[in-house]
């Protein structure tokens, strides 16, 4: 599968030339063309080797996501059976960054920066919270597994940073990380910190891998734009 | 008439340039600055060539233009003005010719000379369900439009089809037919899957894309805000 990112670091989007066999998986809604031969199925994400009971627990998550304006849980995928091309794209401005996985490697990405991945990658939402299950604040995950490809998008440009020990970074520039890595959400500092430092959550990295970070943060965004709305 | 962009793809400004007596009608609001040789009139849609009041109308609430344009005429010597869209992203300059008329999806027009006529293509009962302001301006005549994008533009040379995401078209030129149509084969699958209706495009043209969907940003950051008081 031969693929280009093109129009980054700003209004990156992905462009996936297909063979016949090869499958990509994009986040529901990511579509901007495809070429006639080119097919779309639409499945829950529930991680491609889900036992019944998983599958029904994540269909219920999906309906209630849907339905409450979060972020869906169903992905599309794409195939060509006489070669094609798709072109995907994310809804925030910002760049993407293709990731290959092999050799038991995991990779493990905030649910809002997947974007895509190839046919061999199982991708699995793991939930940090019972909060995270109503759209607060919070880390849902994927964890993406397998031999392939996994296309992350950021909001914002992407640093990537080596991490050798510990690292902290705001849970809301968390865009990926590798599956060596240990982590734990908390706040920064005390309570006090929690309330008055103006940063919120953090996530806690330790151990050695690759972590990416973006430059811009959905939630603040929205906490700036927030008060300025009148009804 | 010239135009000169200028903070491409990001946060494109458009300076165009004047000679005497020339004259360029852009939406009310993209104005950022002008030399003060400009004569400026504010036309609503009962101004002559902008097809009476209720094709202004039409244009005003099914095709996303502006109620008001203003022009900028150069009226003494040579002058500039400069436009810019609300959103971030890039503008692109097209030429429309005799016999090749532009369709140009309605938020996405800025500006163009008395030469250049716009109007309102009806899209039909499932242009009006898909949820995106699937109207179109038909631009005619001999000229430049100017365009604005959500995200860089992507130039495409067709010849033969293309499935586009309605949210994602900026213009395509009228050698270009398109249907709308579910992206999946059934409704429901189309809507679990977030793509609704699309656009299958056919013929030989020019095609204009956006790599960011407006829409979709709205969905991404309106989702988080709070519910508006009533």
């Amino acid at each position: 599968m031969q693929y280009a990112v093109e129009h980054g670091p700003v209004f990156a989007w992905l462009r996936v030339l297909l063979a016949p066999g090869d499958v990509l998986q994009a986040e529901a809604g990511s579509m901007v063309t495809r070429t006639p031969g080119v097919q779309m199925d639409t499945r829950l994400n529930a991680g491609r080797r889900a036992g019944f009971f998983r599958f029904i627990v994540a269909f219920f998550v999906a309906l209630a996501r849907k339905l409450f304006g979060g972020e869906t849980m169903f992905v599309n995928e794409f195939s060509a059976p006489g070669g094609g091309e798709v072109v995907v794209a994310p809804s925030l401005s910002g760049h993407i960054i293709g990731k290959q996985l092999g050799g038991g490697r995991r990779l493990f990405v905030q649910r809002g920066s997947y974007l895509a991945s190839t046919g061999d990658v199982d991708t699995r939402v793991r939930f940090t919270g019972l909060r995270t299950l109503l759209g607060g604040e919070g880390l849902v995950l994927l964890e993406c597994s397998g031999d392939g490809e996994v296309f992350v998008n950021s909001y914002g440009g992407i640093t990537e940073v080596p991490v050798d020990g510990t690292f902290v970074v705001d849970t809301g520039h968390v865009v990926a990380f590798d599956g060596t890595l240990d982590f734990q959400v908390g706040s920064v500092g005390g309570l006090k910190s929690l309330l008055f430092s103006g940063e919120g959550l953090v996530c806690k990295f330790r151990g050695r891998g690759t972590l990416y970070v973006q430059s811009r943060n959905l939630g603040a965004l929205v906490d700036w734009i927030s008060p300025l709305l009148s009804g | 008439m010239q135009f000169e962009l200028r903070y491409q793809p990001a946060h494109t400004l458009a300076i165009v340039h004047l000679s005497p007596g020339e004259a360029i009608r852009a939406e009310a609001s993209s104005m950022i600055s002008m030399t003060s040789g400009l004569a400026v009139s504010t036309d609503g849609p009962l101004a002559r060539g902008r097809g009476g009041l209720l094709r202004g109308m039409g244009r005003a609430m099914l095709g996303g233009e502006s109620f008001f344009t203003n022009t900028f005429t150069a009226v003494g010597g040579a002058g500039h003005v400069t436009l810019a869209p609300a959103l971030c992203g890039d503008l692109l300059v097209h030429d429309v010719r005799p016999g090749e008329d532009l369709l140009i999806q309605g938020s996405s027009y800025v500006a163009a000379p008395d030469t250049v006529t716009l109007d309102t293509q009806w899209q039909g009962m499932k242009g009006f369900f898909s949820g995106e302001s699937l109207f179109f301006l038909r631009a005619t005549g001999d000229g430049p439009v100017l365009l604005n994008a959500f995200g860089a533009i992507q130039t495409i040379d067709l010849d033969g089809e293309l499935i586009v995401d309605t949210g994602h078209l900026v213009a395509f030129t009228s050698g270009i037919q398109y249907r709308v149509t579910t992206a999946s084969p059934g409704l429901i699958a189309s809507w679990l899957s977030g793509e609704g209706f699309v656009l299958s495009v056919t013929g030989k043209g020019r095609l204009y894309l956006q790599t960011r969907n407006p829409s979709e940003y709205g969905v991404a950051v309106g989702s988080s805000l709070p519910p508006r008081e009533a």
